[in-house]
């Protein structure tokens, strides 16, 4: 066949698709050598494969590069240490008793056994520790994390508690807020996770009405992502008819500026 | 990312010679694409990195078989990886069916694939490929990347052995038009 047959054929395409047998490619590997044009052909349908794989490029997770590295690198020591074996061997036991020279390549073979299983199961025990650290972190953070509902929760269900929702004004209709209050010691706590987020620069201030007077009563915390989500707990009060919030510049301030929400006890 | 650029041919010198620097090259830029091609076969991610590892380290440590007389570094690389997809979940057990019924989804699930890599283009490329009428197109990701045998596609399409062939053919020549 000559190079124009061999292209037109169609074989090569066969072969670029591994579809050809090994006698096939035997003739394909000489066809190349002889007539260039056959060695370019195939590289041009080579690379029109190639864009087809490229196209679909995936990259793989950052992780696995270093891992084919630690495992090349874990490679590479346990080959060294294969090779350090025939010099060890050679060392002048020469003299001694031929039971003598088994022995100590036996032992030398045991050693060398014995280092790779803890070179192995050390990189092994070293990874289970990670993994392990880190889930122990994770469960830290869960059993802190519903610790802290079953706080809130616990406030919520307390039959001591008056629950007052505060109702936002109609220049804030959707600043709403529950307060528990617990009367016997004053202690006041509020759910602010329906509080729209304060503008940069303000604080919502939370006030008890006692005796027809604004009281102080704290600072919630709306800004953090997820603080607002917490039950807050704020200054307590003996006794108070109402309360409130309002809107303040961030600080607070000596006496309400702008109420934006506010619940009579009733 | 990396500097330095290597050339096909001092890039398989510096392999041959174990050179680490050389194989993160090879890394930087082929673990997408290969990866790719993993993917197209496996569905369970784990299992794709596994095989990802793999074909890497084969290609690593049996650098000496490839022969740059017989085709390009690249092919010899996808190759290696894609023989060992197919080994591997042939040992796995898996079915062939699987991969045919997961075919057609594993296609659409990369057209929206967010996470490809800016260095080829992957984008410019995958919209020269849409040109490629689908029939022609199915028939490459079946005979190079799913690992089926003309036989086994000729069965699947109902197509006769000969009209795979020269479908086969076309669709190179077709998509030579349109990378080149």
């Amino acid at each position: 066949m000559n190079s124009n047959e061999i292209i037109s054929s169609g074989i090569l395409e066969q072969y670029v698709l591994g579809f050809t047998s090994p006698e096939e490619n035997a003739d394909i590997m000489r066809w190349a050598k002889q007539y260039p044009e056959v060695a370019i052909e195939i590289k041009a349908i080579q690379f029109a494969m190639e864009k087809f794989a490229q196209a679909n490029a995936i990259e793989p997770d950052p992780s696995v590069k270093a891992k084919i590295f630690a495992k090349i690198n874990e490679q590479n020591l346990l080959h060294q240490t294969a090779q350090t074996l025939p010099e060890m061997q050679s060392t002048p036991v020469v003299s001694m008793l031929r039971n003598w020279k088994w022995m100590a390549a036996a032992s030398i073979i045991v050693l060398l056994v014995s280092a790779t299983f803890n070179l192995v199961f050390f990189n092994k025990l070293t990874s289970v520790n990670d993994t392990l650290a880190i889930t122990k972190q994770l469960l830290e953070k869960e059993q802190q994390h519903s610790n802290e509902l079953k706080n809130d929760w616990d406030i919520v269900r307390d039959p001591n508690n008056v629950l007052v929702s505060l109702k936002g004004l109609e220049t804030n209709p959707n600043a709403t807020a529950k307060i528990f209050w617990f009367q016997q010691t004053g202690e006041v706590r509020i759910d602010a996770s329906n509080l729209p987020l304060a503008p940069a620069g303000k604080q919502y201030q939370f006030w008890a009405i006692v005796d027809g007077k604004p009281v102080d009563g704290g600072l919630i915390i709306t800004g953090e992502s997820g603080t607002k989500y917490r039950m807050q707990k704020m200054k307590s009060f003996g006794k108070a008819e109402a309360f409130a919030i309002s809107l303040e510049k961030a600080g607070g301030s000596t006496s309400p500026t702008v109420v934006v929400s506010i619940g009579k006890i009733i | 990312m990396n500097e330095i650029k290597y050339s096909e041919e001092e890039l398989v010198q510096f392999l041959r010679n174990k050179d680490q620097k050389a194989f993160s090259y090879l890394y930087d830029n082929y673990s997408a694409i290969l990866n790719g091609t993993i993917s197209r076969m496996v569905t369970d991610s784990g299992l794709a990195e596994d095989i990802l590892q793999e074909a890497f380290l084969k290609i690593w440590n049996n650098f000496s078989s490839f022969d740059s007389s017989k085709g390009r570094l690249f092919t010899w690389m996808l190759n290696v990886t894609r023989n060992l997809t197919i080994d591997t979940l042939r040992s796995k057990g898996h079915k062939k069916q699987q991969l045919i019924s997961s075919d057609e989804n594993s296609v659409s699930n990369f057209a929206d694939n967010s996470r490809l890599p800016e260095k080829y283009d992957s984008m410019g490329l995958k919209k020269q490929l849409q040109q490629l009428k689908p029939e022609l197109r199915n028939l490459i990701e079946l005979a190079y990347f799913q690992g089926f045998t003309q036989d086994e596609i000729s069965k699947l399409t109902q197509l006769p052995l000969g009209t795979v062939k020269s479908r086969l053919r076309a669709a190179i020549i077709e998509l030579r038009k349109l990378v080149e």
